[in-house]
């Protein structure tokens, strides 16, 4: 028995020196590689839902966290945070409806958000143009509260992948913000949890988005 | 998986639970895809699977290998989702809650099995996973993986037998052991 013989027979092809005991390990093995399940791909938003998933754990039961030292401890705690929010979220801006009418003539977009998941936060809201800029007044649902160098920011993000901040607040309810930047241009909205560690930029951790129709 | 991330995924570190997920992912859906028999369930089986294991990442030995560990978690996982399906389903229909014989059900026996092999699949190179795959799981003929691929015969037969022979290697305890 040599090994030529034993890729020849898990290729279906003749193997001449093979024992019985060789011939029934192998043929398992060919039916290991017919089984579906070793080729199965895993869904592709599986690492959100884990994340999501153990976010909400970590929020519902922050006791049940694995014990750790402070820092990673706080990053737990931050983690948890996105909990309820961190539920994939499809934030379904509705119909943009410009309405040229009102005081000024100003536009106004109307928002709506909603959870796509078992749980999370939901709301609507109204962006407005002004002449200091686009007032955005949501009213938000079920967004826990952060605090201890943990917040959300809110921004707007046009085509190219540009992202302008709008904004920062520690829990949903009535929340106010300005942009500088029209979200008819900049027409994806998002909320993403951030810590107060010096870092700018986008922590990458989406609690909600949707995208603004442009006014027709 | 370098012993920052484990401490990353113990502490819930978004970042960290990715990098895990994205490691071991297929091979976690793959064991309850085999125990489950149905892609809706064993989505919902991988993701307890992974929550499970954060919950017990207190108890993993960083100095072990987190793979089989988990491959432990997530054949639990699918076996645990499996029973709830059919006490669920037998509620349903009414059914007098008669002796229930709680047995490890037969595809759970080879998910260590698939998990290993699954593991030993993902390490072949793409244009030889692909020929094996297409060989066994598509059962072609190796002509007919040529065609499929638009690659001559003699590149096909090579690919198939180079990655055979990795199999073969790689997957050794499991003849050791009769599958």
């Amino acid at each position: 028995m040599t090994d030529e013989d034993r890729i020849a027979h898990l290729q279906g092809e003749p193997a001449h020196d093979l024992d019985e005991a060789d011939v029934a390990a192998l043929d398992d093995l060919r039916d290991l590689l017919r089984d579906p399940a070793v080729w199965a791909a895993p869904p592709g938003d599986l690492e959100d839902r884990v994340v999501a998933a153990i976010a909400a754990e970590a929020n519902a039961r922050p006791s049940a966290a694995p014990p750790a030292h402070r820092r990673t401890r706080r990053r737990a705690w931050v983690a948890a945070a996105v909990a309820a929010a961190a539920v994939v979220l499809v934030a379904v801006l509705a119909a943009g409806v410009l309405s040229g009418g009102g005081a000024g003539g100003r536009t106004r977009l109307q928002v709506a958000l909603a959870a796509v998941g078992p749980a999370g936060p939901s709301g609507s809201g109204t962006l407005t143009r002004t002449d200091a800029g686009w007032r955005i007044e949501l009213t938000l649902s079920d967004l826990p509260r952060l605090d201890n160098g943990a917040y959300y920011q809110a921004w707007l993000k046009n085509d190219a992948g540009l992202l302008v901040p709008v904004g920062t607040f520690n829990q949903g309810g009535r929340v106010t913000l300005w942009a500088g930047v029209s979200p008819v241009d900049f027409p994806t909205v998002t909320v993403t949890v951030e810590a107060a560690d010096g870092n700018q930029a986008s922590s990458g951790q989406r609690v909600l988005a949707g995208t603004v129709k442009p006014p027709s | 998986m370098d012993a920052e991330t484990v401490d990353g995924f113990r502490a819930g570190d978004p970042a960290a639970v990715r990098a895990v997920v994205r490691a071991y992912g297929g091979l976690v859906f793959a064991v309850a895809v085999r125990v489950l028999g149905d892609r809706s369930l064993a989505e919902d089986a991988a993701q307890q699977a992974f929550v499970q294991a954060w919950k017990a990442a207190s108890h993993f030995d960083p100095s072990r290998e987190l793979g089989p560990w988990l491959a432990t978690i997530a054949r639990r996982a699918a076996i645990d989702l499996q029973r709830r399906e059919a006490t669920r389903a037998r509620l349903a229909r009414a059914e007098e809650p008669t002796v229930v014989v709680q047995s490890v059900p037969e595809s759970a026996e080879r998910a260590y099995d698939v998990w290993a092999v699954r593991e030993a699949v993902d390490g072949l190179p793409a244009e030889e996973r692909e020929v094996v795959r297409l060989q066994h799981l598509e059962g072609l003929t190796q002509v007919e993986v040529a065609e499929r691929l638009g690659i001559p015969l003699g590149t096909v037969k090579s690919r198939a037998h180079r990655a055979h022979a990795r199999l073969a290697g790689r997957l050794g305890h499991l003849r050791d052991t009769g599958g």
